[in-house]
């Protein structure tokens, strides 16, 4: 009987995966659900004694099973270029096993670095963390063990450890994948956190939007609580809320609060959940911890570049080719991330900008293509890697519009407690509207009235009007309470400064600059 | 609902003396209440009455009381 | 004093041992470690820009005005959010800061109403205050975006108005109804740019809203968004004057505010030592009753009480009164004269009315309304500790962490101590609640008790025994403390007492009606869980057992050790702003002031010297007495200051037939209250706002009343007594109420230290202020008992005479609610009456449908003294065989129904027990028909038309 391996992950599902999975089963096959390898274009991907053929159809199962779809089949998996190419630590078991069989996580290595880390008790788990170099993996990039620490120090009655998986980044999918594809890795790495800052009880906060990923990580959670008791884990399902992604929000929220952003001081790591000491790390980071515990930190900080140590699991999307998971060590250039890794734009048009680090990250052109994938170097060019998340644009794209579409994303996110992302980015839509209309802006009613003495009574023009988008972006940028509000400035300005004439600048302006 | 009645200081003093039972020396302690708390004339209108209906206990202290105010006097 | 905001710190005090020094502007300032850079700024006489902080509330770092430079730091921090550090270099001012300030302004202003002239906050608001201070000039967004400007304005509340449209969501309201005031009735709604202040649910408005009007988020709203209504209509304040609350006996400090004669607004002053800048909806709001029209401005005499009054002058009214004085006590000797020292009044004034009836009328005859209120604890505390007063201050609860609350209600009877409270259990205090009721304490917002035991009415004793049991039985006991402080012996009679098997919690768990695992497990709870604080009110005092319970609860506290040092204590909640202060004066028969009996010839000698009047050696009567003599024809003429007993006092048909059985009934009130019905003499009293003095809260604290507009009947009324005594004969010559402090501090061992030139300077000073305790004492028995070893007294569980039956078969407990005060003299005469028209008798589900009786019917309430009718309210917040009332109202009378049953040691009577009936009416009781035909007669004045409506 031939066995065929089908993702189960939810974008396989949106192809069409069960559809396929039933054809084989009629087929007379069996099927084993198995979590995604991460080759977006190729889904429905199935894979036959290692072979793989994608995108498979209802109506491509027969010839499938008789041999008859070379056009389908991209040869070895793991000889693929796509898959050859990365350095896959966090997804090494990624297309392998079956995401809720704790026999395949054990049989693939599973469990290994809590045996280590009991092994070796708090202190030395938290000493390989921070020598592996991880950071944190939710955009701040905050080294790992350095928190860890902060919180084992803590003294208190009552330690957490909570996982953030409210992944709403756009073109990021990570989380996600590690959820759905290998829901034991992230709750053993949780685990290893607790134990290091000796915490009894954890918290996976996932958005809503995820149904698949909150199911499977509650039947893990629940199949696993033997494996990693003492230790208490328990899934929390978000609202709808993006700025629930930021961490002191996220913590408010699970405590049944308001999803607003708390003021820092004090750090999560002192005062965090319910104000007790509490280690919040990303997905990406706790789902690094096994790897590391199981390889040692050195093997993990061999791999990196600069400050950026390790692997990175890159998300590419948007209008691109090859959009997938690309796991590979920091230091990859982004020009070859778009054009060699991804293909290049799917339209075939030539790449106008490539949004790195999700709705609040720069917008870089083809001149940014040098930089490495690497915190400190996409900072200095006034961008971030974020959750390493990349949408590529084609020549189409109005980046006037694109700067009205992340003002308005911080609009419509903002939590409204801060003045500068409360006002501000409402008053950044509807200037931003007048810009790309590109008038200037006469005196309004009230401004005209005689009563207002001091008001400017002249027209504004066009030139003031950026002029004041640049002021409410450092506004924003500085005066903000957290990165919602902050960051949003950085879409804003790096589409202004890269393409001054989609904001009605004469064609020379950038050349001025 | 009456006036300054002997059977009401009676009900008084009886009532003291039943919240005063447990005390190491009961009677010598309702009769320093009493005499504490109470004025002249109360004291000597249930004094004048001598089956005001008082409880052994209270009848008691009442016989000190009545002893310091002969000695007093 | 001028008017000016209070100063603004920005953010809350810290407490630590540690200092650290930072330079501020290159200003150097240490400060405790923790403090934030706006603290620390402020503190150098800088101000950094603000509008979300506050110092009475905690950081919140989200108007993003007060951002600042550090060297060495990344970024603009928030000066509120951020701790000083040892050495940092803080830039408060800086061309970067100033440009975002005045960006993050532009801001606000672009969504801001423009008319700050017509504006209620014109020149009193944060906004503009700093709009100024970034320098904003212009607008570039212009007025055209997207705002909130057309908000409709919530005038629901009787008191204050909210309009959105101003509000800039600073959240200051919303985190001064949950951090200072515990309610959490406000939140903030929708996100983003819809983000705005809700009261609840999106169909709430402040009225229908879980609001309790204390007014914080009104003090705490930087804008016009949350405004008095009286400044609306008056103006701006332009004068102000720091006084002493004068309703419940937390004693909250205020500042009245004042344009020209006219009380503007009274606002919680932060540092007043009891409220800490915080308020309830009686302080803050309800002081419309001193101007209200029913004031009586005029004395008025008459001959009998079937006449109707005469309006007379000062003088024939205390001429005509001296005289009555003089013919009763010829006739019928200076112990058929008699008075009554109010708890409402000053110390001043209290003293006052005891030196007159001691020394004028020349009888210890003199009573006060702590005798149906805390008598007990005056009896039991000094017995059990030698004090007659509470052993703590406010501020100890912060230190707590089991607190016991015993018959006492104080989210609605003693608010802002109850908010205190409150705060600390939010931190994780554990909390005991023995209650018949399921009180407010029991379950609100993030607050839940512990353990909840609901007890029998009248079954205090068998309680606290129960627990006493579990302590001694388990070994829980603190003996060091024992051996260490109290009588040995004595402890060890009671522990033998209390080990008893019939003081089981389980042997009595019958009787009490409270699972002896509750008893146990509360038991345990407050002898081992940190410091323990026990806090009670009157269903504690007011039964045929009060002062067995307040020694039980003495000896509980001596017990576990849970006296002597903060966070522990036995603290009586008083009633009223001066009881506790009216005690102290001596208004007991049988003390004289600081609590030195009458008998004790050493006392009596210096009080002597001072008067130049022999004392009288026996005690006096008391009020029940009092009326007792009446009936009986001994007792003729009584002078009552500031106290309606025929209302307040039990057995009301009692009361009445004693007061009409009378000669001269004498009362100095501001209204023609229920017991000037049965009245000769009306002596227009004065409000608190007409005079200067002192009252003591419950944790002795003498704060200053000070006068803040002429009194407008003319006299403050010590003026009145001291004209009074003058009139029959005595050589009074006070020119100013810090005179009679004077005389008090020279005849009081616990006053000595007390003066008004002090307590200006140092705000308020807790007794005993002495050569020993030269600073007062905020804690009482730091290093051993007052008394000298502490006394534990056996107290047995005497069930009271009062007993369900037959006819009578459900128990009735009384108590109040927080819009409406004692008799509601005050109260009734405000817009808080919005909020409780009338006593609701509480009935319990089965007991209601048992009977036909449905929420809204007209009930008759009925006992063996007598019946009165009010509407039912159905609710299972009492337990099945409990109903519960209230008594503001003198149309319900709720004490037609009580009983004359009262304490053994005291006779305070037992308001909180008595057996009752319930069924269904249609109408008045008998008395209340007569009552109120009686009373109609008995207010009419002649030559007018006045006949008040009660």
């Amino acid at each position: 009987m031939t066995l065929v391996r089908i993702s189960d992950d939810a974008l396989a599902l949106a192809c069409g995966a069960d559809d396929v999975a039933a054809a084989f089963v009629a087929a007379g096959c069996t099927v084993e659900r198995v979590s995604s390898w991460g080759m977006h274009w190729l889904e429905p991907l199935v894979e036959i004694d290692g072979i793989g053929y994608g995108p498979v159809g209802v109506a491509d199962v027969g010839p499938i099973l008789n041999d008859d779809a070379q056009l389908l089949c991209i040869g070895r998996i793991e000889d693929y270029p796509f898959i050859a190419k990365q350095q896959r630590f966090t997804f090494a078991r990624a297309g392998k096993t079956r995401p809720l069989s704790l026999e395949d996580y054990a049989a693939n290595g599973g469990w290994q670095g809590l045996a280590k880390a009991r092994e070796l008790g708090s202190v030395a788990t938290i000493a390989q963390v921070t020598e592996s170099g991880l950071r944190g993996r939710g955009g701040a990039g905050f080294p790992a063990g350095i928190k860890w620490t902060t919180v084992a120090n803590a003294a208190a009655d009552q330690k957490y450890v909570v996982c953030n998986a409210d992944e709403g980044d756009s073109a990021t999918f990570a989380d996600r994948m590690v959820m759905e594809g290998d829901p034991f890795m992230l709750i053993e790495g949780m685990a290893i956190a607790a134990l290091a800052v000796g915490a009894s009880r954890g918290y996976v906060y996932i958005r809503s939007e995820y149904p698949h990923a909150i199911a499977k990580m509650e039947a893990a959670v629940r199949a696993s609580a033997h494996l990693v008791a003492p230790f208490v884990l328990e899934v929390r399902v978000g609202a709808g809320a993006y700025v629930c992604g930021e961490e002191t929000s996220l913590l408010n929220s699970i405590e049944g609060k308001r999803g607003e952003v708390r003021a820092k001081p004090p750090l999560p790591a002192l005062e965090g959940l319910f104000g007790k000491p509490t280690v919040v790390n990303n997905v990406l980071t706790l789902a690094a911890v096994p790897w590391i515990m199981a390889n040692g930190a050195a093997a993990y900080a061999s791999v990196g570049f600069g400050r950026s140590k390790g692997t990175m699991p890159i998300q590419i999307a948007g209008n691109v080719k090859y959009g997938g998971l690309f796991e590979v060590g920091f230091g990859v250039t982004l020009g070859e991330l778009v054009m060699t890794v991804g293909g290049g734009t799917a339209s075939g048009r030539p790449v106008r900008a490539v949004q790195v680090g999700g709705p609040l990250g720069a917008y870089h052109p083809p001149a940014d293509f040098h930089l490495p994938f690497d915190y400190e170097a996409f900072a200095a060019a006034d961008g971030l890697i974020g959750h390493a998340g990349l949408t590529v644009f084609d020549d189409t794209a109005d980046m006037s519009s694109q700067a009205r579409f992340a003002m308005n994303f911080c609009a419509v996110e903002s939590c409204g407690k801060c003045t500068p992302c409360r006002i501000g980015s409402t008053r950044g839509v509807e200037l931003i509207d007048r810009i790309r209309a590109r008038a200037g802006r006469a005196a309004d009613k009230v401004e005209t009235l005689p009563q207002m003495h001091n008001a400017l009574k002249a027209e504004r023009s066009l030139g003031d009007e950026i002029t004041l988008l640049e002021d409410l972006c450092e506004t924003m940028k500085f005066g903000s309470l957290c990165a919602l509000g902050g960051f949003t400035p950085y879409p804003v300005l790096s589409a202004l400064r890269h393409w001054p004439e989609d904001f009605g600048a004469p064609a020379d302006r950038e050349a001025a600059e | 609902m009456s006036g300054q009645t002997v059977e009401k200081l009676a009900y008084m003093a009886n009532q003291i003396a039943r919240n005063m039972t447990f005390d190491a020396t009961p009677a010598a302690s309702i009769a320093e209440h009493i005499t504490a708390f109470w004025t002249p004339v109360m004291i000597d209108m249930l004094l004048a009455q001598s089956n005001a209906g008082l409880d052994p206990l209270a009848a008691e202290a009442m016989a000190k009381v009545a002893a310091a105010r002969a000695h007093a006097g | 004093m001028g008017y000016e905001r209070q100063a603004d710190f920005g953010t809350p005090e810290v407490r630590s041992d540690q200092e650290v020094t930072c330079f501020i502007d290159g200003r150097e300032v240490s400060v405790p470690a923790g403090t934030t850079v706006m603290r620390a700024a402020a503190l150098t006489g800088g101000s950094i820009p603000k509008l979300c902080a506050t110092d009475n509330l905690r950081q919140f770092g989200s108007c993003r005005l007060c951002l600042v430079e550090i060297d060495g730091m990344r970024g603009t921090p928030a000066s509120c959010t951020t701790p000083v550090a040892e050495g940092m270099k803080v830039h408060t001012q800086t061309p970067r800061l100033q440009k975002l300030r005045k960006g993050v302004m532009e801001l606000y202003i672009s969504d801001h109403p423009l008319d700050c002239l017509t504006c209620s906050a014109n020149n009193d608001c944060e906004l503009q205050d700093q709009a100024a201070a970034v320098g904003l000039r212009d607008v570039r967004f212009g007025y055209e975006g997207e705002n909130h400007l057309g908000a409709p304005t919530d005038t629901s509340n009787p008191y204050f108005d909210f309009d959105p449209s101003k509000c800039i969501v600073c959240s200051r309201c919303v985190r001064a109804c949950d951090e200072v005031q515990g309610t959490f009735a406000l939140t903030i709604e929708g996100r983003g740019f819809g983000s705005k202040v809700s009261a609840g649910l999106a169909s709430d408005d402040y009225f229908s809203s879980e609001c309790v009007s204390c007014g914080a988020c009104v003090q705490a709203c930087p804008t016009a968004t949350l405004q008095e209504k009286a400044v609306k209509e008056i103006g701006k304040p332009e004068r102000a004057v720091v006084t002493t609350c004068a309703y419940c006996g937390v004693g909250c400090t205020f500042r009245a505010e004042m344009r020209g004669e006219q009380l503007v607004r009274m606002v919680p002053w932060k540092d007043g030592k009891a409220n800490r800048g915080h308020s309830c909806v009686k302080g803050r709001f309800a002081w419309g009753y001193a101007q209200h029209q029913e004031r009586i401005l005029s004395p008025m005499i008459r001959e009998s009480i079937d006449q109707p009054w005469r309006e007379v002058n000062w003088e024939e009214a205390l001429t005509y009164t001296a005289n009555e004085i003089n013919r009763i006590r010829d006739q019928y000797g200076r112990n058929a004269l008699g008075g009554i020292t109010s708890s409402r009044c000053t110390n001043e004034e209290t003293f006052l009315v005891q030196k007159l009836i001691r020394a004028g009328f020349g009888t210890n005859n003199v009573d006060t309304c702590a005798r149906v209120c805390h008598s007990p604890t005056g009896y039991g505390l000094k017995t059990t500790f030698g004090t007659s007063a509470g052993t703590q201050d406010f501020d100890s609860v912060e230190d707590s962490d089991v607190v016991l609350v015993i018959g006492a209600n104080p989210t609605d009877g003693h608010p802002v101590f109850a908010s205190r409270m409150k705060r600390r259990l939010r931190q994780g205090a554990k909390l005991i609640v023995i209650d018949p009721r399921r009180t407010d304490l029991v379950r609100s917002p993030h607050i839940a008790a512990d353990y909840h035991l609901p007890l029998r009415p009248g079954t205090n004793v068998a309680v606290l025994t129960a627990l006493a049991h579990v302590i001694v039985t388990e070994g829980l006991a603190d003996e060091a403390f024992i051996r260490e402080r109290c009588d040995w012996d004595e402890y060890q009679h009671w522990a033998e007492f209390v080990s008893a098997e019939r003081n089981s919690p389980e042997f009595l768990a019958p009787v009490t009606g409270v699972e002896a695992d509750a008893i146990r497990g509360a038991a345990r709870l407050y002898a081992s869980g940190g410091n323990g604080a026990i806090y009670y009110g009157l269903g504690v005092t007011e039964h045929s057992q009060g002062s067995s319970t307040v020694m039980a609860i003495a000896n509980l506290a001596m017990a576990t050790g849970n006296i002597g040092r903060r966070g522990v204590g036995v603290n009586p909640l008083r009633g009223q702003n001066n009881v506790q202060g009216a005690c102290d004066m001596g208004s007991f028969p049988h003390e004289l002031s600081g609590y030195r009996h009458v008998s004790d010839a050493a006392t009596r000698a210096l009080f002597e010297a001072e008067w130049g009047v022999a004392i009288d050696p026996e005690p006096g009567l008391r009020i029940p007495n009092m009326l007792d003599a009446a009936t009986d024809g001994t007792f003729k003429a009584i002078y009552i200051q500031g106290e309606d007993i025929l209302q307040s006092d039990p057995d009301t048909k009692h009361v009445a037939a004693g007061l009409a059985a009378m000669e001269c009934v004498i009362v100095h009130d501001l209204f023609l209250n229920e017991t000037a019905n049965y009245a000769h003499v009306f002596l227009p009293g004065s409000t608190f706002l007409e005079k200067n003095g002192t009252f003591t809260n419950a944790e002795r604290r003498i704060q200053p009343v000070r006068k803040v507009m002429e009194p407008i009947n003319g006299y403050e009324d010590w003026q009145v007594t001291q004209e009074l005594a003058r009139a029959i004969g005595l050589d009074w010559n006070y020119t100013h109420p810090s005179e009679i402090m004077d005389e008090i501090a020279r005849l009081t061992p616990t006053f000595t230290g007390v003066n008004y030139k002090r307590l200006d300077a140092e705000g308020s000073l807790q007794w005993p202020v002495n050569d020993k305790a030269p600073d007062g004492s905020p804690i009482m028995h730091v290093d051993g008992f007052v008394r000298g070893r502490g006394k534990f007294v056996v107290t047995d569980y005497v069930p009271t005479d009062e007993r369900t039956g037959p006819r009578f078969p459900l128990l009735l407990t009384t108590g109040r609610i927080l819009s409406q005060y004692n008799v509601g003299a005050q109260t009734r005469r405000t817009a808080n009456s919005v909020w409780h028209e009338e006593d609701l008798l509480e009935i319990h589900p089965t007991d209601a449908e048992n009977r036909g009786v449905k929420s809204g019917d007209w009930v008759r309430l009925a006992s063996r003294s007598g019946e009165t009718t009010l509407r039912a309210h159905v609710t299972d917040r009492v337990a099945p065989g409990v109903v519960y009332t209230t008594f503001h109202h003198p149309a319900t009378q709720a004490n037609v129904v009580t009983t004359d049953y009262s304490d053994w040691a005291t006779n305070c009577p037992e308001y909180k027990v008595t057996a009752v009936q319930i069924t269904p009416s249609n109408g008045p009781s008998d008395w209340q028909e007569d009552y109120e035909a009686q009373a109609t007669l008995s207010r009419r004045i002649e030559g007018t038309a006045m006949e008040p409506a009660e």
